[in-house]
């Protein structure tokens, strides 16, 4: 089989169908490595931190034994810096190869990937050091050194440029492709960096503005009301910021995977736009209990999130519909026929699909949490860390290892060291996490709140929380043998496997014929997000923003 | 094998399967969100809203100055509490064995929380009662609940402020009302 031709009268690049260009290994391979030696520090402490908590299967850090050090590392390490650098190689790999032309940019691609990395530095030499033992929302008036933060900002900054280059890739494919639709797989790359550098502007306006000028001492006084809703308009975009890669990978890597197409490319459109769109402007449905948002704008947000959880019923349907095509094409038959025909076996594909397993507890606990006056019963205990790590630790995580799977050996040029070893993560991380997971949910029904260092002398833990705090330590445990096994098959791949890996990347090069237009108008699209946020979030800022009688937060250093 | 034909510009298709679908899972979300509002209506399960600011640096000028609880007559009862680094204001020199605040009310009472912080973010979550706040310095944070049952209710800083965060809290004793 050859490789796609590039249409006349662009770079002159040729992707090679089987393996992977220099400039990939090379750009591609960084963006991962430093992934997941974040996500491997990262995830290392997240076990012990259920250790310390549980009653009876207790068992302390051997190293950064302070829990909220621990814990501040342990956040910002899987849920920023893991997250943003794996995106950031998988959108540059995937825009490349669905548009068959490269980058617009590669000297650009390593200047931004310089700046995440020192970035990286400066924020991880502050964790490392005490200095920002603020866990990653930071919330004002605690106070963390300034390298931190412009170690945080330094990262954003990166990922902009990532953004931009993939962008300017894209207009320049469009303008040598008029009136040719963008294949799927680009255009939810394209809508994850347009909600990616809007949300991101609240969090830079938070540091640059707030957060940075106190830790510098230039300014006395800081307002923790308005520095939690320019967070929140960023945090909960954040989320989707991690899940849409995953939603690439199963709208249009996953059909190839199995050779079938996509059930519907249009719905997969509608549900990219709709989450671009209504992803920030329902924010405070992180800020239900706080006491300067009007109990109307949490109602309005609450709405919206709901309205946002609409495409991924969407996604539920297309998927397991395209799923079904492609167990049907396997001989399944019957109601339920086609679901033992799916690839279990398949580590690339069976990471995808446990990952939508525990996607199925992370989205209803999802919009739980979001019930407006049900979250009362819900913020801030353990509940919200168990259904956060059923999304990001379980489908989001998953997914990235099923994309880790093939991507890996692609790379490298070297099959995957070991396929039962890679298949045994899977199915431990998809148990451990749904244990972890729902204990952590039972827990916080029951009172036990969240982000506290429950083991410490004189704590008081309800007798009730006790089997749900050991549980979550069990599902730690699996996670950590998990871990150990994933780190396992990302050393053997690249330094011990022997045979050669050739198989094609599945990666879509043109949308269907049916494929609408509409959804690429971006201007008016960016009209639509510009005028949701500023009727959403305008009242709840000048709401917090009064200035007759904020601002006077002093700082505190946390150590 | 092609699910969807080529068709003009203009045009979604929509699968049957697809249309009942989307039709169910609107339907579902239009429920579960008139059941909040519900919950808020018939149950008072309502969320704190905007409410007053104060200078943290100011607080002993106010109400704060004495935290405790008042009386207000007819069984409704106000409470001001100030948080700071890791305790609880709460007026009462009465401690748990851990050193935990004891604040008692009678039975029935209709108490308001007024809760506003020193320093830094904290919560303030009673078990087993709709009682949720984030505590946020500048802010006076507000929640009323009726405490119907007897019992003995710890609250929780839920926030994380720091070192010793895990061991602020105090309980709540609802006793019988005397004379009552």
């Amino acid at each position: 089989m050859q490789a796609a031709q590039p249409v006349q009268g662009e770079s002159l690049v040729k992707f090679p169908e089987l393996t992977a260009l220099r400039s990939e290994k090379w750009l591609i391979g960084a963006h991962l490595a430093i992934a997941f030696i974040a996500v491997t520090v990262g995830g290392l402490l997240g076990p012990f931190q259920a250790f310390r908590r549980a009653p009876t299967l207790r068992w302390d850090m051997p190293i950064f034994s302070y829990y909220y050090q621990a814990l501040s590392i342990h956040g910002v390490l899987n849920a920023l810096v893991f997250t943003t650098f794996f995106i950031v190689g998988f959108s540059y790999f995937t825009t490349q190869r669905s548009l068959q032309r490269k980058l617009w940019s590669l000297p650009l691609a390593w200047i931004a990937f310089a700046t995440m990395g020192i970035g990286l530095l400066l924020a991880g030499f502050s964790l490392i050091t005490g200095e920002a033992n603020v866990l990653y929302t930071f919330y004002a008036p605690m106070i963390a050194e300034p390298a931190f933060y412009i170690g945080l900002t330094l990262v954003v900054v990166g990922s902009w440029m990532a953004g931009i280059n993939i962008f300017v890739t894209y207009a320049q494919w469009k303008r040598a492709h008029p009136g040719e639709k963008v294949p799927l797989a680009t255009f939810s790359i394209i809508a994850n960096f347009v909600m990616w550098m809007t949300c991101t502007l609240g969090v830079a306006t938070e540091i640059l503005f707030f957060l940075l000028p106190i830790s510098l001492g230039w300014t006395a006084t800081t307002d923790p009301q308005v520095t939690r809703i320019l967070f929140w308009f960023f945090g909960h975009p954040l989320v989707y910021f991690w899940l849409l890669p995953a939603y690439t990978s199963w709208y249009t890597m996953m059909p190839k995977q199995y050779g079938v197409t996509l059930f519907s490319d249009n719905f997969g459109r509608l549900a990219f736009l709709m989450i671009m769109i209504f992803s920030i402007p329902i924010g405070v449905h992180h800020l239900f209990s706080d006491p300067g948002i009007s109990e109307f704008a949490k109602a309005a947000h609450a709405f919206l999130t709901f309205v946002v959880a609409f495409p991924s019923f969407l996604t539920a349907f297309n998927i397991a519909a395209t799923l079904e095509k492609a167990g049907r094409a396997r001989g399944g038959t019957g109601l339920f026929g086609w679901i033992p025909k799916q690839e279990w076996g398949n580590p690339a594909i069976a990471a995808q699909l446990a990952g939508m397993i525990i996607f199925i507890i992370g989205g209803l606990t999802g919009i739980m949490n979001a019930s407006w006056n049900m979250n009362v019963a819900l913020h801030n205990t353990s509940w919200v860390p168990g259904h956060f790590h059923t999304t990001l630790g379980g489908a989001v995580f998953l997914t990235y290892v099923g994309i880790l799977y093939w991507i890996m050996p692609m790379l490298r040029g070297r099959k995957l060291w070991n396929k039962q070893v890679a298949l045994a993560q899977i199915y431990t991380w998809l148990i451990g996490m749904a244990i972890f997971g729902l204990s952590m949910g039972r827990a916080g029904i029951e009172g036990a709140p969240r982000r506290t260092d429950l083991g410490a002398p004189g704590v008081y833990v309800s007798d009730s929380w006790g089997i749900w705090l050991n549980g979550a330590a069990i599902g730690g445990f699996i996670l950590l043998i998990s871990l150990i096994l994933l780190v396992s098959q990302i050393v053997g791949t690249l330094f011990f496997s022997k045979e050669e890996y050739a198989a094609p990347a599945p990666v879509e090069t043109k949308a269907p014929p049916d494929a609408l237009g509409i959804f690429e108008r971006w201007r008016l699209w960016l009209v639509v997000i510009v005028v949701t946020n500023l009727i959403m979030w305008g009242p709840v800022l000048i709401q917090g923003l009064n200035f007759s009688s904020g601002f006077w937060a002093t700082p505190f250093q946390m150590r | 094998m092609q699910d969807t034909k080529p068709q003009e510009e203009g045009k979604l298709e929509i699968d049957r399967y697809e249309r009942i679908y989307i039709i169910l899972a609107a339907a579902m979300l239009g429920v579960f969100f008139a059941a909040l509002i519900a919950g808020a209506i018939i149950y008072g399960v309502r969320l704190p809203t905007a409410s007053a600011f104060i200078n943290p640096i100011l607080i002993d000028e106010t109400e704060f100055a004495n935290p405790g609880l008042r009386d207000m007559g007819d069984g409704n009862y106000e409470v001001y509490i100030v948080a700071h680094m890791w305790a609880y204001e709460v007026g009462t020199t009465e401690k748990t064995a851990v050193g935990l605040p004891i604040l008692r009310v009678p039975e029935g009472a209709k108490v308001t929380f007024n809760i506003t912080s020193r320093d830094v973010q904290h919560g303030f979550y009673i078990e087993h009662h709709n009682v949720n706040l984030q505590i946020l310095p500048g802010h006076i944070a507000s929640q009323t609940v009726t405490f119907s049952e007897r019992g003995t209710y710890h609250v929780i800083c839920h926030e994380y402020c720091g070192r010793g965060h895990q061991t602020m809290g105090m309980v709540i004793i609802v006793e019988p009302a005397d004379g009552a």
